[in-house]
This record gives C-alpha cells, structure tokens and sequence, in this order.
C-alpha cells in the first residue's frame, strides 16, 4: 500500500496530465500508475463536484442545495467509475485492446484530476465574479471539462495502443456495453426480488397452515 | 410512590404543553376558509398568512327596493363599479341590471326595461356592463345582439349594434360578452366567437377594429405533423384558433387588462397599450398565468383559467381564476403578490366565480352559480403589501423599506420584501446589507449589482496592499527560478 502512494507515483500522477502522450504510455509499461491514487482521485472528483454544487457563490450557483446529497453523489460517481471502467475493458478486451483493467481505472481516474482541479479553483473564483463576468467562469469549468475529457480519450488510446478512430468506436461501444450492463442488473435486481418473494410467500404460507 | 410522582409529573407537563401549544395553534391557524400560499424562487409552495379574508356574502333574496323583494339573483355575469362609488351588477338570468350603493348593502335601482324612444325595450340576457369615468352605462346585452349606452341619470341615450366592416364576415353574429370604456369614451367589447381580439367602437359608436389579438402559436413538432398529415387526417385535427379574451379592465392612462384563458398557464392576462400590443411585464419567472404548480389528476388539475381581471391602483392587478377560485394579484413588474380564495360552498368559497372589482381597501367578487357577491376586506398582511407595492411604484423605496419590514415580521420568507428592502439599500449604497437582503429576496441580478459595487469598492481601498503583494510574489519566483536554476545546473554538471 506505501509503495502505491509512494512520491514517485504522485510525482507521475502530476506528469501524467502535463503529458498525457507519454505519461499513459509508460503507466501501461512500466507500471508507474496506481490504481489506489486513481480510486482517491475519484473521491476527491466527486467531493469536488458537490462541493462545486454546494458552496460555489449565490451569482453562478443557481441549484437548490436542499437537492445536493454528498453521500449519494460519491456513491453514484464511485458506481459510474466501475461501470466504464468495467464495460471498456469488456469492450476492449474483444478489440484487441492492450489495457488490462488496471490501466483502465488509471486512466480514466487520472483524467478526472484536472477537473477536480479546475472546479476547485472555479468555485473559488466565483466569490469573486459578478454578472457579466460569468461567462468567464463557465469558460474557466468548460476548459476544464474539455482537458480531461481529452486526456482520458488520450489515456484509453494509449494503453490499448489504439488509433483515434479505433478509441472512439470503442468508445461508442462502451457507452452500448454499459447500457447492457445496467439492463443487467436491473433484470437480475428484479429477479432476485421476485425469488424473494416467492420464498417469503412460502415461509408466510407454512407459518399460517 | 417514586413511580406515581413521576407519571403525575409527566402528566402535568403535558398539560401545560396542551395549554401552552394549543391556542398558540389556534391563533396561528388562518381564520380563511381556503389555503394561503404564494411560490418561491424556485417555484416550490410557501404558506403565506391571508392578505385578504372574507368579510361579507351578499345574496339579494332579502333585499328590497321600492317595496318589493329584489329576489335572488341568477347567473349574474357581470359586475362594475362607477366612479360614483355605486356597484351596477348585470343579472344576466333575470334580464336586469341592479344598482348597489358602494358598500352594496342596500339596492338603488333595478333596471328592467329602457325607452329608446320608439318603444319599451328589454334586456336579452345582459351578460357585461361597465360605467364610463363621464358616468355613462354601457350594457352588453348578449341575446339582444347591442350594447346599450345610459346616461348619468340612467337614461337611453343610444344602441351600439351591427358591426359593419370588411374585416368582419358576412355571418357573424354581435353577441357582446364584456364591455370596456376607456377615458375617450371608446368602446371595447368582448364578443362571442370573435377570435380576432377586442371589438373597439369609437365614440359615435362605430366600429373601428381589433385590438389586442392573441397570435396562435404553433409549434415546430405541430408544424411537422400538419405537414406529413393527409388532407382527410388535416380536416379532422383541431383547428388553431386563438383564445378568446374573457374578461378587461382599463386603467386610468387607457392601457387595458384583458385575462384570457391561456391552456399553457403561462400567461393569462395582458396589458395592451393604445396600439393593442402586450405590454405587460411577466416578473423573474416569465409567468403571469396564475398557478405554477398544476399537476394532479381530475378537474382540479391543469393550468389556471382566468375569467376576469381588475386593475387597482398603484400597478396592482388581480386576476380571478375559475378552475380553482382563486384570486392571483400581481405587481407592475409581474411579481405575484398573493394568491387568496378557494372553491367550496363555505363563505368566502366560491363555485363559478365571473366577475372581480375592487372597492377600495376590498375586492368583491360575483359568483354566478351561487349567485352571491362575496366581499373580502384586506389583512394586516394583504395592506401591508399592498401599501409597500404602491410606495415602491411612486418611486419611495426609502419609505417602503419599514413597510416590507413589517411585512418581513408576518412573513420571514417574503421574498418581494427583502428584494424591496434590498434594492433601498442598493440606491443608499449600504452595499453590504443590500447583498444580505437581495441574497435573501433570491434576486440575481440585483445581488450581482449590489456585489460588484461592494467588490470595486473593496478593490478600490486596497489597490496598494494587492498591488505590493502581487510584486512580491513576482520577484520571489524570479529570485526562486534563478536559484533552482543555478541547483539543477549544479546537478548536471
């Protein structure tokens, strides 16, 4: 465990998102990524999102924060997490696709670390605007969006060893993967319930013979 | 014995709880027979305390004139006050106009029949009357297809009938609903099945066009489908017409209110200026369509129909609403003030209700299924408001300030009031306490004035110490880059 939040693998988290090219390419060989950390940054990403939800200023926060729930947006972020990380690796696994589901979960946390970045500063920042500067600060959290989403495209490609175009079919693939997975679950959640219930009614059954 | 002093001690905590929290409840507890509520910011429901209660139910069975017992009145369509203060009703089931006094306890006069001068004429079923400011009657005699104008001693002076215009079709029939007269003695009438908007008449009694019309709008998607849509499919689709004005009232500088009844419940009355553009100002949530919250199952559900409208003084409007009997008044700026009224068959209820005005310090409502005129008399709260409203429309928002503070001390939540105490601060330039109060009254745009004068300020009295520190922190990298410089040469080497 101190190995995987030794200062190296911080150090690389942080060369990662300068240089996302190389950086995920040496994650997938040479083991210089941390699934620990990605899984942190993940929390972080989602404490962050709340609390972008939650304390950025009265001017550019125009959500009701009687319907922000921490607990259940981290556990909602945490479960999406798996749900990519889990699909793309179904998805990639089939297309040759190099990534073990290790490097997955590193890069899609790794990417999410400028966002976490940019809405901290953002939610900052936004004590300090008023109304016609608020386009800046939408500017500010949409860069911030765009950067890691554009890393993350660059961390899937480079530890399959995809092309771009092959990262975006696959891309497009994981989105039906996870449609697929969800129908699953909900299936099964279902079943299970039933089954349940067939053997509640059954125990009620005997116990009123 | 412990046990025995315990239980009597919990039961005379109890009591004193029952007698502390009871009346308190009770003293709390409206003494309306209808529900209270204005919306939020974000259109949730607040409970507000009653701005207007009932005060009175009038129903002529009992009243005399001349003698003779008025009777009850029957689908009553209409009613209207004249400058005079007198109350003229249009009891449109019994084919007569009746005149109350201004506090409508006693009846004035009844009018059955009229000499035009050829011949005794009766009313057709009277469905509109309204009182000019030079004190001429004008009666909407629906089935008798005329307006009927009376002068100030109640006398014939002249029909407005038979429309001629190349606008009008050749078939259509005058059946006039409403009537309107405006400070030039210009006629405005709501007709039956007129879908081109408000008929005008000018003084001579001629007909000179529409006014006001309600443009149909169709959407995109409607469009799509009338597209693809056979010819046979198209004849059988609803057809799009605009709705029909239900109700006007005109101020005193000639702007009319007109209430319609929008299906969307967005917008349910209009301000029209003298070209007949909608002028009027729709508030923060673009809403001025009566209730926002109309989800359900059953009649009860679906958007607000307003049937009339009654302009008060100071830019204060209600508009009455027939699907669910309530009263929605609303501000110059389209904010809604307060919602008050309920169907039912209690005082103060109603169960068709057709017709508003206002007396004064009360509003007088006509219902035409009960056929009984409800009077309600404003609360504390309801002048309150009233009184903030009208100082904030005459441009006191200095005065207004003590008025919405004691608005604030009735209802905490008010957000009219502390936007109202806010923007006085705004223009005193307390910044500070204007940012609290605007946050408070949920108001962006005047919060991020408020906020950005506060901010320039602090900025202004500070420049030097930011400025200082910013030069600092700029030599310090510099001083910091070269040092690292010099180590990782070092290390290079």
């Amino acid at each position: 465990m101190r190995e995987a939040f030794s200062k190296e693998k911080w150090k690389y988290l942080f060369y990662t998102i300068r240089h996302p090219m190389d950086g995920f390419y040496w994650i997938r060989h040479q083991e210089r990524g941390s699934v620990p950390i990605a899984i942190l940054c993940v929390i972080i990403f989602s404490l962050t999102f709340t609390g972008n939800r939650l304390l950025a200023a009265f001017i550019v926060n125009k959500i009701d924060p009687r319907n922000v729930d921490s607990w259940f947006e981290l556990l909602g972020v945490l479960a999406f997490f798996l749900l990519i990380c889990v699909s793309n690796w179904s998805i990639t696994c089939l297309l040759n696709g190099e990534g073990r589901l290790k490097d997955i979960a590193i890069a899609i946390g790794y990417s999410t670390v400028p966002i976490t970045i940019i809405l901290a500063v953002a939610t900052a920042l936004s004590y300090a605007v008023a109304d016609n500067e608020q386009a800046l600060y939408s500017l500010l959290v949409a860069v911030g969006i765009a950067y890691g989403l554009i890393i993350m495209l660059i961390g899937i490609m480079q530890i399959h060893n995809y092309t771009l175009g092959k990262t975006m079919i696959t891309l497009g693939l994981t989105f039906l993967a996870m449609l697929i997975i969800v129908f699953l679950l909900l299936l099964l959640s279902n079943l299970i319930g039933l089954v349940i219930n067939f053997f509640r009614s059954v125990y009620i059954e005997i116990i009123f013979r | 014995m412990k046990k025995s002093k315990l239980i009597k001690f919990i039961f005379a905590a109890a009591a004193v709880l029952l007698v502390a929290i009871v009346p308190s409840l009770y003293a709390m507890a409206a003494p309306v027979p209808y529900v209270c509520y204005n919306y939020d910011y974000r259109e949730n429901l607040v409970y507000t305390p009653a701005a207007y209660e009932p005060d009175r139910a009038i129903t002529t069975d009992q009243m005399e004139y001349n003698g003779e017992k008025v009777g009850t009145l029957n689908n009553p369509g209409d009613l209207c006050k004249a400058p005079d203060g007198r109350v003229f009703v249009a009891d449109t089931g019994n084919n007569r106009i009746i005149i109350f006094d201004d506090q409508i306890t006693k009846v004035l006069g009844i009018i059955n029949s009229f000499n035009d001068g050829k011949k005794e004429q009766k009313f057709k079923t009277p469905s509109g009357v309204c009182v000019s400011s030079i004190g001429y009657l004008y009666v909407a005699d629906t089935k008798g297809k005329r307006i009927v104008v009376f002068d100030n001693n109640l006398d014939f002076v002249k029909y407005i009938e038979n429309p001629t215009s190349e606008v009008l079709e050749e078939s259509f029939v005058f059946n006039p609903l409403k009537v309107s007269v405006d400070y030039a003695e210009r006629v405005y009438c709501i007709a039956d099945n007129q879908f081109e908007g408000i008929m005008v008449f000018d003084t001579d009694g001629q007909f000179t066009g529409f006014y006001g019309t309600i443009e149909v709008k169709i959407s995109n998607w409607d469009k799509f489908w009338k597209r693809i849509a056979s010819k046979a499919e198209r004849s059988k689709q609803r057809l799009y017409i605009p709705t029909t004005f239900t109700g006007m009232d005109i101020d005193s500088a000639g702007f009319v209110y007109a209430s319609n009844i929008d299906s969307d419940g967005k917008q349910g009355v209009r301000r029209l200026n003298p070209k007949g553009e909608d002028v009027i100002k729709k508030g923060e949530n673009g809403n001025v369509g009566g209730d926002l919250r109309t989800d359900g199952v059953g009649t009860y559900a679906g958007a607000s129909q307003f049937v009339d409208v009654v302009y008060r003084d100071n830019g204060i409007y209600s508009c009455l609403d027939r699907k669910r009997g309530r009263i929605f008044t609303y501000d110059h700026e389209g904010n809604l003030l307060y919602i008050f009224g309920g169907l039912g068959t209690q005082e103060g209820t109603f169960q068709m209700p057709s017709a508003i005005e206002s007396l004064g310090d009360r509003i007088v409502i006509l219902d035409s299924n009960r056929n009984s005129i409800f009077i309600f008399k404003e609360t504390e709260y309801g002048n309150l408001i009233n009184e903030a409203v009208a100082l904030r429309y005459d441009g006191d928002e200095k005065l207004a300030v003590d008025v919405w503070k004691r608005v604030l001390e009735l209802d905490e939540n008010n957000e009219l009031a502390n936007t109202g105490i806010g923007k006085a601060y705004l223009t005193a330039g307390d910044y500070k306490q204007a940012m609290k109060y605007l946050r408070l009254g949920m108001n962006r745009t005047y919060y991020s004035i408020a906020f950005r004068r506060y901010r320039n300020n602090i900025l202004k009295q500070n420049i030097g110490y930011i400025l200082t520190v910013l030069l600092v922190l700029i030599i310090a990298f510099v001083v910091w880059r070269k040092v690292k410089g010099k180590k990782g040469v070092k290390k290079n080497a």
